[in-house]
């Protein structure tokens, strides 16, 4: 075979795999746009549920349930896209449907749409539903968190945590970011709650030395008495043509509960004694309360049934006209609060994260239950309540913990961002010694070997910091649509990198990063060592040719970049040349025809050294046109590069070296090949000519033309 | 301002359909076939407005009137919210109470403000829009779980008056400190405007609930709409029904807002004293407009039984019903 014949085989290759691209680009689907309309929301929440009408100032449904003669709102229902539109790690915002119960507990979540690129076509898209399906049950009232996968297996608190992806840290926290945000954007205008007192804390102050008596308590509103007369209950009872059963005249209790808040020493302490208060403070977690009810009337609304620690179903503790889960503490009368009418008593626990604020009044309502009918008995409840209120001196306010949530990655990735960051930090002596480590024939190559090594098994298989046009898609998008950049800050590994590339761009050029970062790349020249043992011979691309394939990768930038800019959905199906996706975020493991597209490229890899690199990649490409900016020519030539010597460019693996000698910085990656050979008497042709000669002579750095 | 607060889950005026609605029979269903039997379809949309829930019945031969007509029937309530809902802040209204003034105010709010003024000046004052001074210290308080400070509560009374306001055409002008609510109105309001919809598009039989109430023709079932009052006190028990029921009727009690336990403090404040008016529950009002339903209730409630009672005299064909405090 000819040199040309060869090429026209590279060629080919190249041909066949952007053919295979342009398919996969066809193939994708487009961007769902727009927002539910009526009857998408019915489909969503269908009968007896009634969906309302759309609210007049912002983009959410009104889910009602009819309750009666009147309706009752069961759930705001609204897209996260419409109220908080973060964009995702592909630059587009994530769209959620969300359902916010008027308590403030999400009701439903469910994704709409998504450009999240480890899911799309990767990890599929059944986890992300299942991952957002967490959210069912919590309430938007405390910040929740995304945990490791399996957090909550392991111990994180079920009300504040979710569930993580491995490999797809930043997608959920970008979706949960927007949950969080779209829904306290609803809760602010519709609940009464949002961000102000999201995570607000108010506890008891804990000593003011005050030591009521319970005379004294009750008298100040502190312990308070629910009395539910046999005439009242019968009153309540007789429109439902029901007999209140039980005998006493119309002014006897029926049912009578003693309640109060305990948290607050002056209260706790004078109805349990010292000792008993001390051990329900333990007992309590922090930012947990404590509300006690003493039953004392002939009907005991706890039930005779009443299973210890579980949530009393005929009492009630509601705030500001939601319900607050209140459940008994499972804690033994036997002797306790002498002071307190004898009777069945419940001390209930409101966990921290229930958002009660014990400083603000609230109210406990008992329902007292009556059969009507005999064959079919029908459950008639009337519900009769009593508010309770403590001065707002008594407790102290918190104010939600600072620090937005971008700061959790950051925190739980400390320990890969420091190795990382040394690694970095002990890359750059090697680069810019260049009589160290580099001129070391044979502990250099073993150096990169490592290098390389750590790149792709650490930096990219183990903390995912592939750097990828994906981000600079989310740049363009961010920079013409969104106007928003936190998306980086939720990617620490690859922010931290970023930051590396750019600041070595100035410096070198592309070279650092295609060349000892890029985890790829470092997959592709341990790959190449294949070739060998394969017996592959490396074809030479005829330079014509190749100098016509490198401009491919700036075409397909500009289409990207283009795409992008125009908010085209076409810019997530081109940024699917680069493999990085299927090779090192999701390991292989995909769909076929992105295997066949990343393992097609390895092998052109055995034939055309990176090929990939060097003719397709986008991302390559953009750091080529930044390398521009390279403030130094720092690869040493003498005055016999090029003319005669030839060594270094024929040694060039990547074609970077003209026949002039003069180095092509925008291919160059970096290997520190031809600065081996400079420094090496025994290589550098012209030092060997010149020793030969018994002269010495020094590299100089030629100034580029 | 009133705080936005999530719709009230407790209503004490309860639409009821017709006989089979009274006697627990059947449910939806049932309507339906009685309606399909007479040739009738029946709609009903809701959704929410002015911090409640409101819904929208309407029933005809013709179902693509009736899906016309109950959404020029919300498009006039979102029309009167823009005017003088308080839960929006960029309301007509809500911007009368910021600047002190307001240009070319929509005709909805100059009608409602008209119609306050005038009741107001009947009332000796007893009835008063410029009560909304006193809702931030009150609303304040009860955050706490405090009372007001005598002081500031004072403060706000000064404030207080329906003089205060300069009403014409073209311009609305406040004296400075006063703030406006017609609250007490909106709701009445918005039902004569949503029946007035319905009545363009040539529907007859309809049922409107926009927190207060209106109905003309009867249920698609034939039987003649009916309304439930239940009892303040005990939201499932029924007081009184009203049957049959056409016209409007409104109701004003201390449930709504309530600012102490005992419900002695609440959203409706006697102008004089800046003290919600002891002795009522609850008052009912039924008129042959909303706007003077709900206005009267509200009257009623600072008036008292024996006053309020004199008041909806003067109008014929209005009716009141009293519930004192349990």
């Amino acid at each position: 075979m000819t040199r040309v014949g060869r090429g026209r085989t590279a060629s080919n290759a190249l041909r066949s795999a952007l053919l295979a691209l342009l398919a996969l680009v066809l193939a994708a689907p487009l961007a769902a746009a727009g927002s539910l309309d009526r009857a998408a929301m019915e489909r969503h929440f269908p009968a007896p549920l009634v969906v309302g009408e759309r609210d007049a100032t912002l983009p959410v449904w009104p889910i009602l349930k009819q309750e009666a003669g009147s309706y009752e709102v069961f759930a705001y229902a609204f897209e996260s896209i419409d109220l908080a539109p973060i964009p995702g790690f592909g630059g587009t915002p994530p769209d959620l449907l969300i359902a916010l119960a008027p308590d403030g507990t999400f009701r439903d979540v469910k994704v709409i749409a998504h450009h999240e690129p480890v899911f799309l076509e990767g990890l599929g898209s059944e986890p992300l539903f299942a991952f957002v399906e967490q959210y069912v049950g919590l309430s938007a009232r405390q910040p929740i968190r995304v945990g490791r996968p399996n957090a909550r297996g392991s111990g994180a608190a079920p009300q504040t945590t979710v569930d993580g992806i491995s490999m797809a840290t930043a997608s959920t926290r970008v979706i949960n970011e927007s949950i969080l945000a779209a829904s306290l954007a609803v809760a602010r205008a519709k609940l009464g709650f949002g961000a102000a007192n999201l995570g607000l804390r108010v506890e008891a102050r804990p000593e003011t030395g005050d030591a009521p008596t319970v005379t004294e308590l009750a008298a100040r509103g502190w312990l308070r008495r629910l009395t539910v007369t046999h005439g009242r209950a019968e009153a309540a009872f007789r429109d439902a043509g029901v007999t209140v059963a039980g005998d006493g005249p119309a002014e006897a209790p029926l049912v009578e509960l003693t309640f109060a808040y305990l948290n607050v020493p002056a209260i706790g302490r004078t109805l349990l004694g010292p000792e008993r208060f001390a051990a329900l403070t333990r007992e309590l977690g922090p930012g947990d309360h404590a509300v006690l009810v003493v039953s004392h009337g002939p009907e005991n609304p706890l039930g005779d049934e009443f299973v210890l620690g579980s949530i009393p179903d005929r009492l009630t503790v509601t705030q500001g006209g939601l319900a607050v889960n209140a459940r008994d503490m499972a804690i033994e009368r036997r002797g306790a609060a002498p002071g307190l009418p004898d009777g069945p008593w419940t001390i209930l626990r409101i966990a921290g994260a229930a958002g009660f604020d014990p400083s603000a009044p609230w109210t406990l309502s008992a329902k007292i239950v009556r059969e009507r009918g005999q064959i079919f008995p029908e459950r008639i409840a009337r519900e009769f309540s009593a508010d309770y209120a403590l001065p707002a001196a008594l407790f102290i306010r918190e104010a939600a913990e600072a620090g937005p949530s971008w700061t959790d990655p950051w925190r739980a990735r400390a320990i890969e961002l420091g190795v990382i960051a040394l690694a970095l930090a002990g890359l750059l002596p090697v680069l810019a010694h260049q009589r160290g480590l580099v001129a070391d024939r044979r502990r250099f190559p073993l150096f990169r070997l490592a290098y390389l090594a750590f790149t792709l098994l650490f930096v990219g298989w183990y903390a995912q910091a592939q750097l990828s046009i994906v981000t600079l898609v989310g740049l363009v998008r961010a920079a013409t649509v969104t106007h928003d950049l936190t998306f980086l800050l939720y990617d620490p590994p690859s922010l931290l990198l970023w930051a590396f590339v750019i600041a070595t761009l100035v410096v070198w050029g592309r070279g650092t990063f295609c060349g000892w970062l890029c985890p790829f790349g470092a997959l592709q020249e341990f790959f190449a060592f294949l070739a060998k043992p394969l017996r592959i011979r490396p074809r030479t691309v005829p330079p014509r040719l190749d100098r016509a394939l490198r401009q491919v990768k700036y075409v397909l930038l500009a289409g990207i970049l283009g795409a992008a800019a125009l908010g085209s959905p076409l810019a997530d199906s081109l940024s699917e040349a680069e493999p990085f996706k299927t090779a090192i975020t999701l390991y292989f493991v995909r769909a076929w025809p992105f295997v066949a597209y990343a393992l097609g490229l390895l092998v052109l890899n055995l034939f055309v050294y990176k090929g990939f690199c060097r003719y397709l990649c986008p991302l390559g490409a953009s750091l080529a046109v930044l390398g521009r900016l390279r403030l130094l020519d720092w690869i040493p030539r003498r005055a016999e590069c090029g003319s005669p010597c030839q060594l270094c460019k024929v040694r060039c693996r990547y074609g970077a070296i003209r026949p002039s000698g003069r180095v092509d910085y925008p291919e160059c990656f970096q290997c520190m090949d031809c600065v081996t050979i400079i420094h090496d008497p025994g290589q550098c042709v012209p030092e060997v000519v010149a020793r030969r000669r018994g002269k010495r002579i020094v590299p100089q750095p030629v100034a580029a033309e | 301002m009133p705080m936005p607060q999530h719709p009230s889950r407790r209503r004490f005026l309860l639409g009821m359909a017709g006989l089979a609605g009274l006697a627990g029979l059947g449910g939806p269903a049932a309507f339906r076939a009685l309606a399909a039997a007479r040739g009738l379809a029946s709609r009903t949309r809701a959704g929410l407005a002015f911090g409640t829930t409101v819904a929208l019945t309407a029933a005809g031969p013709d179902p693509a009137a009736l899906d016309a007509g109950l959404s020029e029937g919300f498009a006039a309530l979102r029309t009167v919210e823009a005017a003088a809902s308080l839960f929006r802040a960029d309301s007509a209204l809500s911007r009368l109470n910021r600047d002190g003034w307001l240009d070319a105010p929509p005709a909805d709010l100059t009608t409602m403000l008209g119609f306050a003024l005038d009741l107001a000046d009947r009332t000796d004052g007893a009835f008063d829009p410029t009560v909304q001074p006193l809702w931030p210290v009150w609303a304040e308080a009860a955050a706490r779980g405090d009372k007001p400070d005598p002081n500031r509560l004072r403060e706000a009374v000064a404030r207080v008056g329906w003089r205060r306001v300069a009403l014409g055409p073209e311009r609305i002008v406040l004296e400075s400190g006063t703030a406006l609510t017609l609250n007490a109105l909106i709701q009445g309001h918005a039902a004569d405007r949503v029946m007035a919809a319905l009545r363009g598009r040539g529907i007859t039989d309809a049922f409107v609930d926009t927190g207060e109430f209106g109905a003309m023709g009867a249920h698609p079932d034939g039987t003649p709409w009916q309304l439930g009052i239940a009892d303040p006190r005990r939201p499932e028990a029924m007081a009184a029904v009203i049957a049959p029921f056409s016209g409007f009727a409104a109701t004003s009690g201390d449930y709504g807002t309530s600012f102490s336990p005992d419900r002695a403090d609440h959203h409706i404040f006697d102008p004089t004293t800046g003290r919600s008016p002891r002795g009522l529950a609850s008052v009912t009002v039924t008129a042959g407009t909303g706007l003077l339903a709900d206005g009267l209730s509200t009257a009623c409630m600072v008036l008292g039984p024996e006053k309020g009672g004199r008041l909806v005299a003067q109008w014929p064909g209005c009716s009141v019903r009293f519930l004192g405090k349990a």
